[in-house]
């Protein structure tokens, strides 16, 4: 199948375009009388993206706090990330929306401890700063 | 745009200039004004990420040849890191499939790269050639 946005060729059970990640599910259905009988949809009921929406998978976010913040907390993210591409790519959409909270949730936690650290340790400058302060007196 | 979106994008604009003019003016491999690794500092080894900030430094006063010893990996993921982050800004200013072009990793590459920087961890540890040249800073004192 082809992308309705920018004509990219995607894998028929996609449910992002791989090129410029709209949502393809939200593309108009195809005639009815040419798939009559295609078995369950790919989409879980209840499950509905706005038009031209997609699943973030935070693999920016996942490396940066890995590379800057907190290695143990920013590989769990990374995996996520991965989830969430390896189900869009199976057409689990339910799933990869799952694992996109999971990717979001570690790197939040890498990023907190990273800050966590840096806020710690502006602290003890400041009160390294200040002994050296009073000891000049 | 959203006026959320704006303020998150002013925000971020923000973070970044000030990150740049710090990271330009102080040197991390000498300014006490950063705080050390916290697992370098507690184990004394070197994580994917050591080095880092002195190779971003040192982008930043255009040595290239510097950034890559302090740290290869670091200098080879930026621009797509960059690129990544660009593609957010311009999704945020134009809504969602106006921007640039989406990178979509299939999900084995995103393990590979994963393993990759496991496994760079875990080299860059190893005190024999020529493994010892990826500890930052190593390849300086060639």
């Amino acid at each position: 199948m082809f992308c309705p946005q920018c004509g990219a060729s995607t894998p028929d059970n996609a449910v992002v375009c791989m090129q410029c990640g709209r949502n393809l599910q939200a593309a108009p259905p195809p005639p009815l009388q040419a798939t009559p009988y295609q078995g369950a949809p790919l989409q879980a009921p209840g499950v509905i993206l706005p038009p031209g929406a997609t699943v973030p998978n935070y693999l920016v976010f996942a490396i940066l706090t890995t590379v800057f913040c907190c290695l143990p907390a920013g590989i769990p993210a990374i995996v996520f990330a991965a989830q969430v591409n390896g189900k869009l790519q199976a057409g689990d959409l339910a799933g990869a929306q799952q694992a996109s909270k999971n990717a979001k949730l570690w790197c939040l936690i890498s990023l907190g401890l990273g800050l966590a650290v840096v806020v710690i340790w502006g602290l003890l400058v400041l009160a390294g700063v200040l002994t050296g302060i009073s000891h000049q007196n | 745009m959203e006026t959320r979106n704006r303020r998150r994008l002013l925000t971020a604009l923000f973070g970044a200039g000030a990150v740049g003019v710090i990271l330009r003016v102080f040197d991390p491999a000498t300014s006490r004004i950063f705080p050390p690794c916290p697992v370098w500092y507690l184990t004394g080894w070197y994580c994917p990420g050591c080095g880092s900030l002195r190779a971003i430094h040192q982008l930043l006063h255009g040595n290239l040849q510097a950034a890559w010893a302090m740290n290869p990996l670091t200098v080879i993921l930026l621009p797509f890191i960059c690129y990544g982050l660009v593609s957010h800004a311009v999704i945020a200013i134009r809504g969602q499939g106006n921007g640039l072009p989406r990178l979509f990793l299939p999900a084995v590459w995103i393990r590979a790269l994963c393993a990759l920087i496991v496994l760079y961890g875990i080299a860059r540890n190893l005190p024999f050639y020529p493994f010892d040249l990826l500890a930052p800073g190593a390849m300086l004192r060639l």
